[in-house]
């Protein structure tokens, strides 16, 4: 009795504290925990005219929204969109920080690195608006300048369609996204390698090591966690688009009816169904089907690196 | 001493590889930047022949005079710029103000209310259950629902914490004997002695604000309320001319098309980035750290 009341009275000794919190809390419950709520309508009928109570009190369907999407004509093709831009993205994005943040902390001049450096940064702070913009300026086969070099110069005998055909979408949603954001996590290297001990280099000088045995034997194993960090954040956040950017952004914005077939992804698709059509509850089971994959990667690649390195996220 | 700064073979070609590779990387990444600009200041009717790399051929500021006569367009850089400051601010002060709360020492029910956070932070119910949500309280369609359901910056909650943790707590309590109150003490005392981390948030949640477009072309469908970056998106998504046959009859005049308007304005939504970038470089660093470590 005598702590109940104690704590009562501490409690109300810190109420300012507690209504600040309490304001965030409620924010939570709003914008959170309600859409998690939300994810019963996958498994109801839900129609959006009920409101937030419709989400507890609309009929069960049971998996037959499931079903539908397996069914649907255009699964396979979300699915093979979904993992292949994903896995291409980690793929090919993964090494260029790395490499990047090794050579940065070859330049011995300050001034031409941090230069480098805040070039790099900055296109993630660009839209991807503005950089879809600056891809079309770039591809686009009317007066595109990627077209319009190479056709000059002879080495194309016909223009790409970049843009607009299927086959060059992966290729193009990859290297936009390298340019956009692998400048930027090359800070989480750099700060890495910050951390190395300068007398291991200057051990290994003396003992004769050139520069390129100093990367391989210094640098690298002292980027080792870092980079299992990173790659584990990258498959864990795989199906998003990893660190370089936003699948769904990039599918919204550089998929158009032309080059459908691979741009497609299954966020997009939910999107479209969900929001164009109305198809509330379709939609809803195809983003919990993506949630599911999403937290089984990041649990797996967790697990797989704790049990190969011993460094994990958790 | 003198012997070892020689410069070896190894060295001045791993020096020479490495000062290419930077080069091609500078290039690589401001060119296309460098394009845009050079496009703004071309008749637009002439860009479209091609050939034109380095240099505007045809010289013209008639894209900007397009730009800032657009009624449409300038609009839509208000409500840019309009979001971007409301939006800030609210998302600044908000989720400084419950990690002032959270960072309290001996806060009761503190484990309770971490697991919340945590919870929220690594959970989600999908686009479509949000979509719902916003819509049932009557944020669809307004200009709430730019700036509210941002409000509180999960990220940036556990990063201000740990910043006000580290405040002596005296700085607080002699204010406190003085009888002022918690918000009093928030507003006067821990915001201004945490001006490194209020810049860090205004520089990661206004870009987020000032880039956003998924908000305004599917929250939406108030024509008033569209932002620059959506306006942006409308042109990539249609071939047709912003506004109309007025604006046709403007390319007849002024030589200006949909896509050199379109590199104008998107010139217009990098000039504000490049305008703070100076100030607040030094807090990427700081900021991208902070949230790795708690990665």
């Amino acid at each position: 009795m005598i702590r109940t009341k104690f704590s009562g009275i501490a409690f109300k000794k810190q109420l300012p504290f507690h209504v600040f919190v309490g304001l965030g809390i409620l924010y939570l419950m709003v914008f959170s925990y309600i859409p998690m709520f939300g994810i019963l309508i996958a498994f109801k009928n839900y129609r959006i005219s009920s409101g937030i109570e419709g989400i507890f009190t609309s009929a069960w369907s049971g998996l037959s929204h499931f079903k539908e999407l397996v069914d649907d004509y255009n699964f396979p093709s979300l699915v093979r969109n979904t993992l292949a831009l994903s896995l291409l993205k980690v793929a090919f994005s993964y090494p260029v920080p790395i490499l990047f943040a090794i050579m940065l902390s070859e330049v011995r001049h300050t001034a031409l690195k941090r230069f480098v450096q805040t070039v790099s940064y900055l296109p993630h702070f660009v839209s991807w608006v503005v950089v879809t913009g600056i891809a079309y300026a770039f591809f686009s086969t009317g007066y595109g300048i990627f077209n319009d070099s190479l056709l000059s110069l002879g080495i194309l005998k016909k223009p790409i369609e970049v843009l607009t055909d299927p086959g060059s979408f992966y290729g193009l949603a990859v290297s936009t996204a390298i340019w956009k954001e692998a400048g930027w996590w090359t800070i989480i290297f750099l700060a890495a390698l910050a951390g190395i001990d300068p007398a291991l280099y200057e051990a290994a000088e003396i003992d004769g090591a050139g520069r390129l045995r100093r990367i391989l034997y210094i640098t690298l194993p002292g980027l080792k966690s870092a980079c299992i960090v990173v790659l584990i954040l990258s498959i864990g956040s795989m199906l998003g688009g990893g660190l370089v950017g936003s699948n769904f952004e990039q599918s919204m914005l550089l998929g158009n009816p032309l080059n459908n077939d691979r741009s497609q992804i299954i966020q997009t698709y939910a999107f479209n169904v969900g929001l164009a059509q109305g198809r509330f509850s379709f939609a809803t089971a195809i983003d919990l089907i993506q949630s599911v994959i999403s937290l089984v990667l990041i649990f797996s690649s967790n697990f797989i690196a704790k049990r190969i390195s011993g460094t994990g996220l958790y | 001493m003198t012997l070892r700064r020689k410069k070896s073979l190894e060295d001045w070609s791993l020096d020479t590889f490495i000062l290419l590779a930077l080069l091609v990387i500078v290039l690589i990444t401001l060119y296309p930047f460098y394009y845009i600009l050079v496009i703004t200041f071309n008749a637009g009717t002439d860009t479209t022949n091609g050939g034109m790399y380095f240099w505007p051929r045809d010289f013209t500021l008639a894209n900007y005079s397009y730009f800032l006569n657009d009624s449409k367009w300038i609009k839509a850089l208000g409500m840019s710029l309009l979001r971007t400051l409301v939006g800030t601010a609210l998302g600044v002060l908000f989720t400084s103000l419950v990690a002032y709360g959270l960072a309290k020492k001996d806060l009761i029910f503190r484990n309770a209310y971490f697991l919340i956070i945590l919870f929220a932070m690594n959970f989600s119910g999908g686009l479509i259950a949000y979509y719902v949500v916003l819509r049932s309280i009557g944020l669809i369609n307004t200009f709430g629902v730019y700036v509210i359901p941002g409000m509180l910056n999960l990220f940036f909650l556990l990063i201000a914490i740990s910043f006000f943790r580290d405040i002596p707590e005296e700085l607080g309590e002699s204010a406190r004997i003085d009888g002022a109150s918690e918000v009093r003490i928030f507003s006067r005392i821990m915001l201004p002695v945490s001006m490194p981390l209020l810049a860090t948030m205004c520089l990661f949640i206004g870009s987020g604000h000032w880039n956003a477009w998924l908000d305004s072309a599917y929250f939406v469908q108030n024509e008033s309320l569209r932002t620059l970056t959506y306006r942006m998106m409308q042109v990539i998504n249609q071939t047709s001319m912003p506004s109309g046959d007025a604006a046709a009859s403007a390319v007849a005049r002024t030589h200006v098309t949909p896509f050199s308007i379109q590199a104008t304005a998107m010139v217009v939504s990098i000039v504000p980035i490049l305008g703070v970038y100076p100030f607040l470089q030094k807090h990427f660093v700081s900021g991208m750290m902070l949230g790795s470590v708690k990665g």
